[in-house]
Protein backbone atom coordinates (compact mmCIF):
# COMPACT_ATOMS: atom_id res chain seq x y z
CA UNK A 1 0.00 0.00 0.00
CA UNK A 2 2.75 2.48 1.25
CA UNK A 3 4.27 1.21 -2.32
CA UNK A 4 1.41 2.32 -4.55
CA UNK A 5 1.30 5.45 -2.64
CA UNK A 6 5.15 6.24 -3.21
CA UNK A 7 4.43 5.50 -6.56
CA UNK A 8 1.37 7.14 -6.96
CA UNK A 9 3.62 10.19 -5.62
CA UNK A 10 6.26 9.79 -8.07
CA UNK A 11 4.19 9.79 -10.82
CA UNK A 12 2.14 13.07 -9.71
CA UNK A 13 5.28 14.68 -9.42
CA UNK A 14 6.63 13.43 -12.67
CA UNK A 15 3.43 14.64 -14.04
CA UNK A 16 3.74 17.86 -12.63
CA UNK A 17 7.11 18.64 -13.80
CA UNK A 18 5.98 17.35 -17.45
CA UNK A 19 3.50 19.83 -16.98
CA UNK A 20 5.82 22.34 -16.51
CA UNK A 21 7.42 22.39 -19.35
CA UNK A 22 8.10 24.99 -21.57
CA UNK A 23 7.54 24.30 -25.72
CA UNK A 24 8.33 26.54 -28.15
CA UNK A 25 5.66 27.29 -30.55
CA UNK A 26 4.96 28.82 -34.02
CA UNK A 27 2.53 29.94 -36.51
CA UNK A 28 1.07 27.24 -38.56
CA UNK A 29 2.75 28.25 -41.94
CA UNK A 30 6.31 27.97 -39.78
CA UNK A 31 8.87 26.13 -39.98
CA UNK A 32 8.58 22.38 -38.48
CA UNK A 33 11.25 22.39 -36.18
CA UNK A 34 13.99 24.66 -35.02
CA UNK A 35 17.37 24.28 -32.70
CA UNK A 36 17.56 25.71 -29.40
CA UNK A 37 20.39 28.04 -30.36
CA UNK A 38 18.25 29.28 -33.22
CA UNK A 39 15.52 30.12 -30.84
CA UNK A 40 18.64 31.97 -28.59
CA UNK A 41 19.45 33.78 -31.35
CA UNK A 42 16.37 35.13 -32.08
CA UNK A 43 15.35 35.65 -28.63
CA UNK A 44 18.76 37.91 -28.05
CA UNK A 45 18.35 39.93 -31.30
CA UNK A 46 21.32 38.48 -33.06
CA UNK A 47 19.07 36.72 -35.85
CA UNK A 48 15.66 38.12 -37.65
CA UNK A 49 15.35 34.72 -39.44
CA UNK A 50 13.29 31.63 -38.69
CA UNK A 51 14.62 28.27 -40.04
CA UNK A 52 12.46 28.36 -43.39
CA UNK A 53 14.14 32.00 -44.25
CA UNK A 54 10.83 33.97 -43.19
CA UNK A 55 11.12 37.14 -40.99
CA UNK A 56 10.92 35.80 -37.09
CA UNK A 57 8.13 38.07 -35.17
CA UNK A 58 8.78 36.73 -31.30
CA UNK A 59 6.82 36.84 -28.65
CA UNK A 60 7.23 36.33 -25.01
CA UNK A 61 5.22 36.22 -21.78
CA UNK A 62 5.31 39.04 -19.45
CA UNK A 63 8.18 39.04 -16.73
CA UNK A 64 8.00 37.38 -13.58
CA UNK A 65 5.63 34.62 -15.04
CA UNK A 66 7.38 31.14 -14.17
CA UNK A 67 7.09 29.57 -17.78
CA UNK A 68 8.99 33.12 -18.75
CA UNK A 69 11.55 32.11 -16.41
CA UNK A 70 11.70 28.39 -17.35
CA UNK A 71 12.06 29.83 -21.15
CA UNK A 72 15.41 31.89 -20.68
CA UNK A 73 16.39 29.35 -17.96
CA UNK A 74 16.94 27.27 -20.70
CA UNK A 75 17.42 28.93 -24.13
CA UNK A 76 19.00 32.71 -23.39
CA UNK A 77 20.72 31.76 -19.71
CA UNK A 78 19.25 35.24 -18.49
CA UNK A 79 17.08 36.59 -15.94
CA UNK A 80 14.88 39.72 -15.88
CA UNK A 81 16.95 41.88 -15.01
CA UNK A 82 19.33 40.76 -17.43
CA UNK A 83 16.92 40.83 -19.97
CA UNK A 84 15.81 44.31 -19.13
CA UNK A 85 19.60 45.90 -19.24
CA UNK A 86 20.40 43.62 -22.65
CA UNK A 87 17.03 45.80 -24.20
CA UNK A 88 17.72 49.05 -23.48
CA UNK A 89 21.13 48.56 -24.70
CA UNK A 90 19.65 47.56 -27.79
CA UNK A 91 16.47 49.84 -27.83
CA UNK A 92 18.99 53.04 -27.02
CA UNK A 93 21.63 51.60 -29.95
CA UNK A 94 18.91 51.72 -32.54
CA UNK A 95 19.71 47.94 -32.78
CA UNK A 96 15.82 46.61 -32.25
CA UNK A 97 13.19 46.73 -29.57
CA UNK A 98 11.90 44.11 -27.70
CA UNK A 99 9.45 41.14 -28.25
CA UNK A 100 5.76 42.32 -27.72
CA UNK A 101 4.44 40.62 -24.35
CA UNK A 102 1.02 38.56 -23.10
CA UNK A 103 -0.15 37.99 -20.07
CA UNK A 104 -1.42 34.51 -20.35
CA UNK A 105 -1.22 31.52 -22.55
CA UNK A 106 -3.81 32.18 -24.11
CA UNK A 107 -3.33 35.59 -25.67
CA UNK A 108 0.23 33.94 -26.30
CA UNK A 109 -1.64 31.44 -28.44
CA UNK A 110 -4.00 33.61 -29.94
CA UNK A 111 -1.11 35.93 -31.54
CA UNK A 112 0.96 33.16 -32.61
CA UNK A 113 -2.14 31.94 -34.47
CA UNK A 114 -3.15 34.89 -36.21
CA UNK A 115 0.48 36.17 -36.95
CA UNK A 116 2.36 34.59 -39.60
CA UNK A 117 6.47 34.02 -38.93
CA UNK A 118 5.41 34.37 -34.94
CA UNK A 119 7.43 32.37 -32.81
CA UNK A 120 6.67 32.17 -28.63
CA UNK A 121 6.33 29.46 -25.78
CA UNK A 122 3.68 28.36 -23.46
CA UNK A 123 3.50 25.27 -21.46
CA UNK A 124 3.13 21.95 -22.93
CA UNK A 125 -0.29 21.43 -20.98
CA UNK A 126 -1.59 24.55 -22.76
CA UNK A 127 -1.07 23.57 -26.71
CA UNK A 128 -3.75 23.03 -28.79
CA UNK A 129 -4.26 22.57 -32.48
CA UNK A 130 -4.22 26.67 -32.95
CA UNK A 131 -0.40 26.53 -32.90
CA UNK A 132 2.84 24.06 -33.82
CA UNK A 133 4.86 22.95 -31.78
CA UNK A 134 8.93 23.46 -33.51
CA UNK A 135 10.70 22.89 -30.04
CA UNK A 136 10.68 20.82 -26.76
CA UNK A 137 13.86 22.20 -25.23
CA UNK B 1 -54.81 8.46 -34.68
CA UNK B 2 -54.05 8.82 -31.12
CA UNK B 3 -50.60 7.46 -31.86
CA UNK B 4 -50.24 9.93 -34.10
CA UNK B 5 -51.27 12.73 -32.09
CA UNK B 6 -49.20 11.32 -29.14
CA UNK B 7 -45.88 11.33 -31.56
CA UNK B 8 -46.25 14.43 -33.18
CA UNK B 9 -45.10 16.36 -30.05
CA UNK B 10 -42.36 14.25 -29.83
CA UNK B 11 -41.11 14.98 -33.39
CA UNK B 12 -42.13 18.61 -33.20
CA UNK B 13 -40.04 18.61 -29.80
CA UNK B 14 -37.16 16.70 -31.73
CA UNK B 15 -37.40 18.45 -34.54
CA UNK B 16 -37.02 21.93 -32.33
CA UNK B 17 -34.03 20.29 -30.65
CA UNK B 18 -32.58 19.83 -33.70
CA UNK B 19 -33.29 23.42 -34.99
CA UNK B 20 -31.60 24.67 -31.64
CA UNK B 21 -28.82 23.18 -31.94
CA UNK B 22 -28.07 24.21 -35.56
CA UNK B 23 -28.46 27.76 -34.81
CA UNK B 24 -26.36 27.35 -31.11
CA UNK B 25 -23.69 25.89 -33.46
CA UNK B 26 -24.06 28.73 -35.71
CA UNK B 27 -24.26 31.40 -32.60
CA UNK B 28 -20.78 29.46 -31.80
CA UNK B 29 -19.37 29.57 -34.91
CA UNK B 30 -20.05 33.19 -35.40
CA UNK B 31 -19.21 34.04 -32.05
CA UNK B 32 -15.91 32.12 -32.63
CA UNK B 33 -15.47 34.27 -35.95
CA UNK B 34 -15.63 37.54 -33.78
CA UNK B 35 -13.54 36.86 -31.65
CA UNK B 36 -10.74 35.68 -33.93
CA UNK B 37 -11.68 39.07 -35.26
CA UNK B 38 -11.26 40.63 -32.18
CA UNK B 39 -8.11 38.90 -31.45
CA UNK B 40 -6.42 40.07 -34.82
CA UNK B 41 -7.75 43.95 -34.20
CA UNK B 42 -5.58 43.76 -30.80
CA UNK B 43 -2.49 42.29 -32.32
CA UNK B 44 -2.91 45.38 -35.03
CA UNK B 45 -2.75 47.25 -32.05
CA UNK B 46 0.00 45.33 -30.41
CA UNK B 47 2.15 45.93 -33.58
CA UNK B 48 1.52 49.52 -33.77
CA UNK B 49 3.77 51.50 -35.36
CA UNK B 50 5.21 53.70 -32.80
CA UNK B 51 7.03 52.99 -29.84
CA UNK B 52 8.50 54.90 -26.99
CA UNK B 53 10.92 54.57 -24.60
CA UNK B 54 13.06 56.47 -22.54
CA UNK B 55 15.89 56.85 -19.45
CA UNK B 56 16.75 58.77 -16.98
CA UNK B 57 19.41 59.39 -15.04
CA UNK B 58 19.94 61.34 -11.30
CA UNK B 59 22.58 61.92 -8.91
CA UNK B 60 25.12 63.59 -6.96
CA UNK B 61 29.18 64.07 -7.82
CA UNK B 62 32.04 65.95 -5.40
CA UNK B 63 35.48 66.03 -5.50
CA UNK B 64 37.76 66.97 -2.67
CA UNK B 65 39.48 69.77 -4.52
CA UNK B 66 38.58 72.23 -7.74
CA UNK B 67 40.97 69.98 -10.12
CA UNK B 68 37.91 69.30 -12.55
CA UNK B 69 37.95 65.76 -13.68
CA UNK B 70 34.80 65.11 -15.80
CA UNK B 71 33.88 69.10 -14.71
CA UNK B 72 33.15 67.62 -10.88
CA UNK B 73 34.49 69.86 -8.42
CA UNK B 74 33.63 70.85 -4.64
CA UNK B 75 30.71 72.63 -5.72
CA UNK B 76 29.20 70.01 -8.10
CA UNK B 77 25.43 70.43 -8.03
CA UNK B 78 22.67 67.05 -8.68
CA UNK B 79 21.01 68.87 -11.53
CA UNK B 80 24.73 68.45 -13.66
CA UNK B 81 24.44 64.52 -12.90
CA UNK B 82 20.58 64.76 -14.15
CA UNK B 83 19.06 64.26 -17.62
CA UNK B 84 15.60 62.53 -18.56
CA UNK B 85 15.57 61.07 -22.61
CA UNK B 86 12.53 60.21 -24.40
CA UNK B 87 12.85 58.11 -28.06
CA UNK B 88 10.45 57.61 -30.26
CA UNK B 89 10.23 54.95 -32.89
CA UNK B 90 8.31 55.04 -35.96
CA UNK B 91 7.85 52.21 -38.56
CA UNK B 92 7.66 53.81 -41.67
CA UNK B 93 7.31 51.15 -43.91
CA UNK B 94 8.00 46.78 -43.00
CA UNK B 95 11.92 48.03 -44.08
CA UNK B 96 11.76 51.59 -42.55
CA UNK B 97 12.03 53.15 -39.66
CA UNK B 98 12.54 56.73 -38.18
CA UNK B 99 14.09 57.24 -34.82
CA UNK B 100 14.12 60.73 -32.74
CA UNK B 101 15.82 61.06 -29.57
CA UNK B 102 15.39 64.14 -27.37
CA UNK B 103 17.30 64.23 -24.30
CA UNK B 104 17.27 67.22 -21.76
CA UNK B 105 20.19 67.77 -19.37
CA UNK B 106 19.92 69.40 -16.18
CA UNK B 107 23.14 70.98 -16.68
CA UNK B 108 21.59 72.66 -19.63
CA UNK B 109 18.48 74.02 -18.13
CA UNK B 110 16.17 70.68 -19.36
CA UNK B 111 16.33 72.42 -22.65
CA UNK B 112 15.67 68.78 -24.72
CA UNK B 113 18.29 68.45 -27.56
CA UNK B 114 17.86 66.37 -30.06
CA UNK B 115 20.74 63.36 -29.93
CA UNK B 116 19.47 61.01 -32.51
CA UNK B 117 17.05 62.32 -35.54
CA UNK B 118 17.68 59.57 -38.61
CA UNK B 119 15.93 57.09 -41.10
CA UNK B 120 16.71 53.69 -40.80
CA UNK B 121 16.48 51.33 -43.84
CA UNK B 122 17.13 47.70 -43.94
CA UNK B 123 16.54 46.12 -47.66
CA UNK B 124 18.13 42.96 -46.44
CA UNK B 125 17.81 41.24 -42.83
CA UNK B 126 21.70 41.83 -42.89
CA UNK B 127 21.97 45.18 -44.28
CA UNK B 128 21.31 48.32 -42.34
CA UNK B 129 21.27 51.91 -44.17
CA UNK B 130 21.29 55.04 -41.87
CA UNK B 131 20.46 58.70 -42.63
CA UNK B 132 20.58 61.76 -40.11
CA UNK B 133 21.72 62.47 -36.81
CA UNK B 134 23.80 60.08 -34.84
CA UNK B 135 26.13 59.01 -32.47
CA UNK B 136 30.10 58.84 -33.62
CA UNK B 137 30.88 55.59 -33.11
CA UNK B 138 34.46 56.02 -31.78
CA UNK B 139 34.27 53.72 -28.71
CA UNK B 140 32.48 50.71 -27.50
CA UNK B 141 29.47 52.17 -26.00
CA UNK B 142 29.08 55.38 -27.85
CA UNK B 143 26.22 54.42 -29.30
CA UNK B 144 24.45 54.21 -25.35
CA UNK B 145 27.44 56.91 -24.08
CA UNK B 146 24.57 58.46 -21.92
CA UNK B 147 21.96 55.44 -21.43
CA UNK B 148 23.82 55.09 -17.64
CA UNK B 149 21.32 51.96 -16.90
CA UNK B 150 22.88 50.14 -20.14
CA UNK B 151 26.83 50.61 -18.56
CA UNK B 152 27.59 49.19 -15.31
CA UNK B 153 29.49 51.81 -14.28
CA UNK B 154 28.59 55.54 -12.94
CA UNK B 155 30.39 57.35 -15.99
CA UNK B 156 32.22 55.84 -18.93
CA UNK B 157 36.19 55.79 -18.36
CA UNK B 158 36.75 59.46 -18.80
CA UNK B 159 40.87 58.58 -19.61
CA UNK B 160 39.09 56.90 -22.95
CA UNK B 161 35.75 58.77 -23.47
CA UNK B 162 36.80 62.11 -22.09
CA UNK B 163 39.22 63.61 -24.97
CA UNK B 164 37.14 63.56 -27.44
CA UNK B 165 35.00 66.75 -27.57
CA UNK B 166 32.27 65.72 -29.52
CA UNK B 167 29.79 63.14 -29.67
CA UNK B 168 27.14 63.18 -32.88
CA UNK B 169 27.89 63.82 -36.28
CA UNK B 170 25.09 64.28 -39.04
CA UNK B 171 25.79 61.91 -41.96
CA UNK B 172 24.65 58.50 -43.27
CA UNK B 173 26.03 54.91 -42.45
CA UNK B 174 25.81 51.78 -43.79
CA UNK B 175 25.87 48.15 -41.65
CA UNK B 176 26.59 44.77 -42.75
CA UNK B 177 26.36 41.98 -40.19
CA UNK B 178 27.70 38.59 -41.14
CA UNK B 179 26.45 36.29 -38.96
CA UNK B 180 28.92 32.84 -38.84
CA UNK B 181 28.27 29.83 -37.05
CA UNK B 182 27.62 31.12 -33.14
CA UNK B 183 29.50 34.48 -33.71
CA UNK B 184 28.81 37.68 -36.03
CA UNK B 185 31.16 40.19 -37.92
CA UNK B 186 29.56 43.49 -38.08
CA UNK B 187 31.37 45.95 -40.30
CA UNK B 188 29.88 49.65 -40.88
CA UNK B 189 31.05 52.44 -42.15
CA UNK B 190 30.60 55.97 -41.93
CA UNK B 191 30.72 60.19 -43.00
CA UNK B 192 29.57 63.02 -42.26
CA UNK B 193 29.69 66.33 -40.40
CA UNK B 194 29.89 67.70 -36.66
CA UNK B 195 29.61 71.26 -34.92
CA UNK B 196 29.53 71.10 -31.49
CA UNK B 197 30.38 73.49 -28.79
CA UNK B 198 31.30 71.93 -25.40
CA UNK B 199 32.48 72.90 -22.25
CA UNK B 200 36.15 73.45 -22.93
CA UNK B 201 35.59 74.11 -26.59
CA UNK B 202 34.25 74.89 -29.77
CA UNK B 203 34.82 72.10 -32.48
CA UNK B 204 34.01 71.29 -36.11
CA UNK B 205 34.60 67.91 -37.62
CA UNK B 206 34.66 68.11 -41.82
CA UNK B 207 34.41 65.28 -44.14
CA UNK B 208 34.57 62.69 -41.60
CA UNK B 209 35.33 58.85 -42.41
CA UNK B 210 35.63 55.70 -40.62
CA UNK B 211 35.32 52.21 -39.99
CA UNK B 212 34.41 50.57 -37.59
CA UNK B 213 34.27 46.21 -37.42
CA UNK B 214 33.50 43.74 -34.83
CA UNK B 215 33.23 40.57 -34.02
CA UNK B 216 31.39 38.70 -31.30
CA UNK B 217 30.69 35.00 -30.38
CA UNK B 218 28.33 36.64 -27.43
CA UNK B 219 30.74 35.91 -25.33
CA UNK B 220 34.10 37.54 -26.20
CA UNK B 221 33.42 41.11 -28.50
CA UNK B 222 36.39 42.48 -30.18
CA UNK B 223 36.13 45.35 -32.06
CA UNK B 224 38.07 48.02 -34.47
CA UNK B 225 37.55 51.47 -35.29
CA UNK B 226 39.57 54.08 -37.62
CA UNK B 227 38.32 57.51 -38.14
CA UNK B 228 39.78 60.49 -40.21
CA UNK B 229 38.22 63.75 -40.44
CA UNK B 230 39.23 67.68 -40.59
CA UNK B 231 39.11 69.18 -37.41
CA UNK B 232 38.47 72.64 -36.02
CA UNK B 233 38.76 73.81 -32.52
CA UNK B 234 38.40 76.73 -30.87
CA UNK B 235 39.45 76.63 -27.04
CA UNK B 236 37.10 78.21 -25.51
CA UNK B 237 37.75 78.14 -22.41
CA UNK B 238 41.64 79.10 -22.66
CA UNK B 239 39.90 82.69 -23.77
CA UNK B 240 37.81 82.46 -20.65
CA UNK B 241 40.20 81.85 -18.76
CA UNK B 242 42.69 84.46 -19.56
CA UNK B 243 40.07 86.68 -19.63
CA UNK B 244 38.86 85.54 -16.12
CA UNK B 245 43.05 87.22 -15.60
CA UNK B 246 41.93 90.20 -17.15
CA UNK B 247 43.78 89.65 -20.50
CA UNK B 248 42.86 89.04 -23.87
CA UNK B 249 44.15 86.56 -26.20
CA UNK B 250 45.86 87.77 -29.28
CA UNK B 251 43.94 86.83 -32.48
CA UNK B 252 43.49 83.64 -33.04
CA UNK B 253 45.58 82.34 -30.53
CA UNK B 254 42.42 79.97 -29.15
CA UNK B 255 42.80 78.40 -32.30
CA UNK B 256 43.89 74.97 -31.68
CA UNK B 257 43.43 73.46 -34.89
CA UNK B 258 42.29 75.05 -38.24
CA UNK B 259 40.80 72.51 -40.75
CA UNK B 260 44.21 70.33 -39.58
CA UNK B 261 43.91 66.35 -40.12
CA UNK B 262 42.74 64.43 -37.56
CA UNK B 263 42.50 60.64 -36.83
CA UNK B 264 41.13 58.24 -34.47
CA UNK B 265 42.12 54.49 -34.10
CA UNK B 266 40.34 52.92 -31.25
CA UNK B 267 40.83 48.67 -30.40
CA UNK B 268 38.37 47.66 -27.77
CA UNK B 269 37.65 43.62 -25.72
CA UNK B 270 34.93 42.77 -24.15
CA UNK B 271 34.14 39.56 -22.01
CA UNK B 272 30.37 39.24 -20.58
CA UNK B 273 29.47 35.50 -19.19
CA UNK B 274 26.77 36.46 -17.31
CA UNK B 275 28.85 37.19 -14.05
CA UNK B 276 31.92 38.45 -15.16
CA UNK B 277 31.96 41.85 -17.32
CA UNK B 278 35.62 42.75 -18.27
CA UNK B 279 35.85 45.11 -21.02
CA UNK B 280 38.97 47.32 -21.95
CA UNK B 281 39.69 49.82 -24.88
CA UNK B 282 42.55 51.54 -25.96
CA UNK B 283 42.55 54.71 -28.29
CA UNK B 284 44.70 57.30 -30.23
CA UNK B 285 43.92 60.54 -31.09
CA UNK B 286 45.73 62.08 -33.51
CA UNK B 287 45.62 65.78 -34.44
CA UNK B 288 48.20 68.00 -36.24
CA UNK B 289 48.92 71.04 -34.59
CA UNK B 290 49.02 72.89 -31.01
CA UNK B 291 46.38 70.25 -29.85
CA UNK B 292 47.41 67.21 -27.98
CA UNK B 293 47.77 63.85 -29.57
CA UNK B 294 46.36 61.33 -26.80
CA UNK B 295 47.13 57.61 -26.11
CA UNK B 296 44.58 56.28 -23.73
CA UNK B 297 43.54 52.96 -22.39
CA UNK B 298 41.46 51.71 -19.56
CA UNK B 299 40.27 48.26 -18.13
CA UNK B 300 37.19 47.15 -16.56
CA UNK B 301 36.11 44.04 -13.95
CA UNK B 302 33.39 43.68 -12.98
CA UNK B 303 31.40 40.55 -11.03
CA UNK B 304 27.38 40.14 -10.76
CA UNK B 305 26.78 39.17 -7.33
CA UNK B 306 22.59 38.52 -7.74
CA UNK B 307 21.28 42.46 -7.72
CA UNK B 308 25.13 43.71 -6.60
CA UNK B 309 27.94 44.10 -9.37
CA UNK B 310 31.17 45.58 -7.80
CA UNK B 311 33.26 47.25 -10.33
CA UNK B 312 37.06 48.41 -10.64
CA UNK B 313 38.41 50.57 -13.60
CA UNK B 314 41.71 51.48 -14.46
CA UNK B 315 42.26 54.34 -16.82
CA UNK B 316 45.42 56.20 -18.37
CA UNK B 317 45.39 58.76 -20.84
CA UNK B 318 48.98 60.64 -22.12
CA UNK B 319 50.03 63.30 -24.62
CA UNK B 320 52.19 62.07 -27.24
CA UNK B 321 54.00 65.33 -28.90
CA UNK B 322 54.46 67.53 -25.32
CA UNK B 323 57.38 68.54 -28.21
CA UNK B 324 55.24 69.94 -30.21
CA UNK B 325 54.01 72.87 -27.16
CA UNK B 326 57.40 74.03 -26.01
CA UNK B 327 55.98 77.97 -27.16
CA UNK B 328 53.42 79.97 -25.19
CA UNK B 329 49.68 81.44 -25.75
CA UNK B 330 50.03 85.15 -26.84
CA UNK B 331 47.75 87.93 -25.28
CA UNK B 332 47.91 91.40 -26.91
CA UNK B 333 48.99 94.50 -24.78
CA UNK B 334 49.25 97.67 -25.54
CA UNK B 335 52.76 96.81 -26.10
CA UNK B 336 52.09 94.24 -28.30
CA UNK B 337 51.35 90.73 -28.22
CA UNK B 338 53.53 89.26 -25.22
CA UNK B 339 53.55 85.48 -24.12
CA UNK B 340 50.82 84.62 -20.89
CA UNK B 341 50.59 80.75 -20.67
CA UNK B 342 53.07 77.70 -21.88
CA UNK B 343 51.15 75.85 -24.50
CA UNK B 344 52.07 73.05 -22.03
CA UNK B 345 48.81 73.39 -20.21
CA UNK B 346 47.75 71.01 -23.29
CA UNK B 347 50.23 68.19 -22.10
CA UNK B 348 48.05 65.47 -20.53
CA UNK B 349 49.44 62.97 -18.34
CA UNK B 350 46.92 61.44 -15.97
CA UNK B 351 45.78 58.16 -14.29
CA UNK B 352 42.81 56.79 -13.41
CA UNK B 353 40.94 54.42 -10.54
CA UNK B 354 37.50 53.73 -9.71
CA UNK B 355 35.85 51.09 -7.26
CA UNK B 356 32.02 51.15 -7.51
CA UNK B 357 29.11 49.08 -7.26
CA UNK B 358 26.16 48.78 -8.99
CA UNK B 359 23.00 47.49 -7.29
CA UNK B 360 20.26 46.41 -9.59
CA UNK B 361 17.01 47.52 -7.22
CA UNK B 362 14.39 46.11 -9.51
CA UNK B 363 14.84 45.36 -13.69
CA UNK B 364 14.74 49.39 -15.11
CA UNK B 365 15.94 50.85 -11.74
CA UNK B 366 19.98 50.59 -11.08
CA UNK B 367 21.55 52.65 -7.98
CA UNK B 368 25.39 53.02 -8.24
CA UNK B 369 28.16 54.55 -5.95
CA UNK B 370 31.46 55.00 -7.27
CA UNK B 371 34.96 56.76 -6.06
CA UNK B 372 37.55 57.53 -8.50
CA UNK B 373 41.24 58.51 -7.59
CA UNK B 374 42.92 60.59 -10.59
CA UNK B 375 46.73 61.40 -10.11
CA UNK B 376 49.77 61.09 -12.20
CA UNK B 377 49.70 64.68 -13.71
CA UNK B 378 53.46 65.24 -13.72
CA UNK B 379 53.38 68.62 -13.38
CA UNK B 380 51.20 69.26 -15.77
CA UNK B 381 47.59 70.07 -15.67
CA UNK B 382 46.31 65.96 -16.63
CA UNK B 383 44.20 67.92 -18.72
CA UNK B 384 41.69 68.92 -16.29
CA UNK B 385 41.57 72.81 -14.78
CA UNK B 386 45.17 73.84 -15.24
CA UNK B 387 44.24 76.76 -13.39
CA UNK B 388 43.35 75.02 -10.32
CA UNK B 389 46.02 71.92 -10.60
CA UNK B 390 48.52 74.27 -11.75
CA UNK B 391 48.23 76.92 -9.43
CA UNK B 392 47.35 74.52 -5.94
CA UNK B 393 49.93 72.22 -6.97
CA UNK B 394 47.85 69.31 -6.78
CA UNK B 395 48.88 65.85 -7.95
CA UNK B 396 45.55 63.96 -7.34
CA UNK B 397 41.71 64.62 -6.76
CA UNK B 398 39.69 62.07 -5.29
CA UNK B 399 35.84 61.58 -6.77
CA UNK B 400 32.34 60.36 -4.85
CA UNK B 401 29.50 59.45 -6.78
CA UNK B 402 25.82 57.95 -6.03
CA UNK B 403 23.49 58.00 -9.15
CA UNK B 404 20.67 56.64 -10.28
CA UNK B 405 19.60 55.08 -13.63
CA UNK B 406 16.83 54.49 -15.10
CA UNK B 407 15.02 52.98 -18.60
CA UNK B 408 11.48 52.63 -19.46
Amino acid sequence: MIKHGIVLLAGLLCSTVLHADVVIIAHSSGPDSITENEVRDIYLNRSQQLPNGNRATAFELTAGTPIRSEFHNKITSRNDAQLKAFWSQQVFTGRGQPPAEFGTAAAMKASVSTTPGSIGYIDESDVDSSVKVILKP
Amino acid sequence: MTNFLRVTPLALAIAAGSANAQSTEETVARMQQQLSSMQQQLNAVKNDRVRFNGFFSTGIARADNDAGFDGITEETSVADLSLLALQGTFDVTEKSQAVLQLIGRGSEDWDPVVEWAYLSHRPTNNVQLRAGKMRLPLFMYSDSLEVGYSQPWVRPPQSVYGPVAVSSYVGADATHTLNLDGSSLTSQVFAGYTDEEGDISEAEFRNTLGLTLSWTDYLWTVRGVAVTTEVTVDATRLSALAAENGLQLANGQSILADEERGKFYGFGVSYDDGIWQIISEVTRAELDGKFADTDSAYISVARRFGALTPYAVVGWIESQDDDEREGAFLAQTAGGPVPVVPESVLNTSRNEYSLGLRWDVTPGIAIKGDVTHVTGFEDEAGGLNPAFVLAEDDDSTNVYTVKLDAAF
